[in-house]
């Protein structure tokens, strides 16, 4: 069960969001993502001279995409209305979920899931390859496909249909080398109607605590192209991690600090030169392994002040989670309560 | 005589410069006053993170 449990998303998916991606038109299947690489091992031997080669090896400054993740990860997910998950693993290669979902203010939904783990393996915990889909009560499905091709090339396959029509499919080739992150991705490619998004991004390692890299988005379609191109650099300590990416679009800064082993704050700085908008967001985490809890909190400069309280019930297999969202400026109140079995 | 025009002058230039400061700090729909404004919340929230964060919470209470 370990492996499948540590290749899915456990967590219910996060909302869309407009703004998460420079690439319009591609976004990613919600709750989906690239499961962590195991840093490359510096070569060994004997002799002072390999030694010092060793200590010189710069590292893999991991993927592009997870520069702001450990920032995003320490605030509250918005949740609204009631939530049921039950997750059932039916071996160690496949697991299936079920989700209820109960909303006051959109749509209540049922969606079924599925995720296969290959017997592949890279690493602790990871295998390949992993099938993941999941599709609700109207039809619309969402599924991903991610192989290790080789010891430094992984691809993955995305698609997302809304009912019978297909509205993402996109895949993507990442390389990992000793010292950089180099991935490519084509979204939505239309051959016949000359339209689709390409996107690279590269990430190289400085030195070992500075990482420098870029993203370049080229969207076609008939009748116009274009490009944004936006520069991303990451410092990284032993107990923080701040991270700036700077484009045409806007920038976007996040700073990480793990104050001790409770506690974990996040701030972010985002500003939009194409909305004309700016914000500011602090969040905190608190961890109790003793009680089996974690709360999250935050507070943003558009007066929107949410918390979310994770709590396990052992020894039934349960998770409770309970959500509160106000929004001071429009007026506005968000709560939701979810369980997780399984 | 004349100073006292030159005194009105560096009055009225001071008052103006105070209305426009307020004026830009209490405009909500201003881009560049929304960017100061969070740059400088940003500022302090890596603060408040690095310097006011470091408690202990499973440190024992104080016996009185």
């Amino acid at each position: 069960m370990g492996s499948v449990l540590a290749a899915s998303s456990p967590s219910p998916p996060p909302p869309p969001s407009a703004a998460g991606s420079a690439s319009p038109g591609v976004t990613m299947p919600p709750g989906f993502g690239m499961p962590p690489v195991p840093p490359a091992a510096p070569p060994t031997g004997s002799g002072a001279g390999k030694e010092q080669r060793a200590e010189n090896l710069l590292p893999n400054p991991g993927a592009f995409d997870e520069c702001h993740r450990k920032c995003k990860e320490v605030f509250p997910m918005q949740m609204e209305g009631v939530r049921l998950v039950v997750n059932k693993g039916l071996s160690n290669h496949f697991q299936v979920n079920h989700s209820l979902l109960l909303s006051t203010t959109g749509d209540s939904s049922y969606r079924f899931g599925a995720t296969f783990v290959g017997s592949k393996q890279t690493g602790p915990a990871e295998f390949f390859p992993v099938m993941v889909g999941d599709m609700d009560n109207s039809g619309s499905l969402n599924s991903q496909i991610i192989h290790q091709i080789s010891s430094r090339i992984r691809s993955k396959v995305a698609f997302q249909t809304q009912q019978q029509k297909f509205v993402n499919w996109q895949g993507d080739a990442e390389f990992r080398g000793e010292d950089f992150t180099a991935m490519v991705t084509f979204g939505n490619p239309d051959v016949l109607a000359g339209s689709g998004i390409i996107i690279t991004h590269y990430l190289q390692s400085i030195t070992p605590s500075l990482a420098l890299g870029g993203e370049l988005v080229y969207h076609r379609r008939p009748g116009e192209e274009g490009s944004v191109l936006s520069l991303v650099g990451r410092y990284t300590a032993s107990d923080f991690i701040a991270t700036l990416t700077l484009g045409s679009a806007g920038a976007h800064a996040s700073y990480y600090h793990k104050a001790n082993e409770q506690l974990q704050v996040g701030v972010e700085f985002e500003a939009s030169s194409r909305m004309q908008d700016t914000s500011a967001s602090f969040g905190y985490q608190l961890d109790v392994p003793k009680a089996n809890l974690q709360f999250k909190g935050s507070v943003d400069s558009n007066w929107v002040v949410g918390a979310t309280l994770e709590k396990k019930l052992l020894p039934l297999p349960l998770s409770l989670v309970l959500c509160a969202f106000l929004n001071h400026q429009k007026n506005k109140f968000q709560c939701g309560f979810g369980i997780t079995i399984g | 005589m004349s100073e006292s025009n030159v005194k009105k002058g560096s009055l009225s230039r001071a008052t103006e410069w105070i209305s426009s400061i307020y004026r830009f700090a209490t405009d909500r729909n201003d881009f560049r006053r929304n960017l100061v404004v969070n740059l400088g919340l940003f500022a302090t929230g890596v603060w408040v993170a690095r310097n006011l964060s470091d408690f202990d919470l499973m440190s024992p209470q104080p016996v009185t």
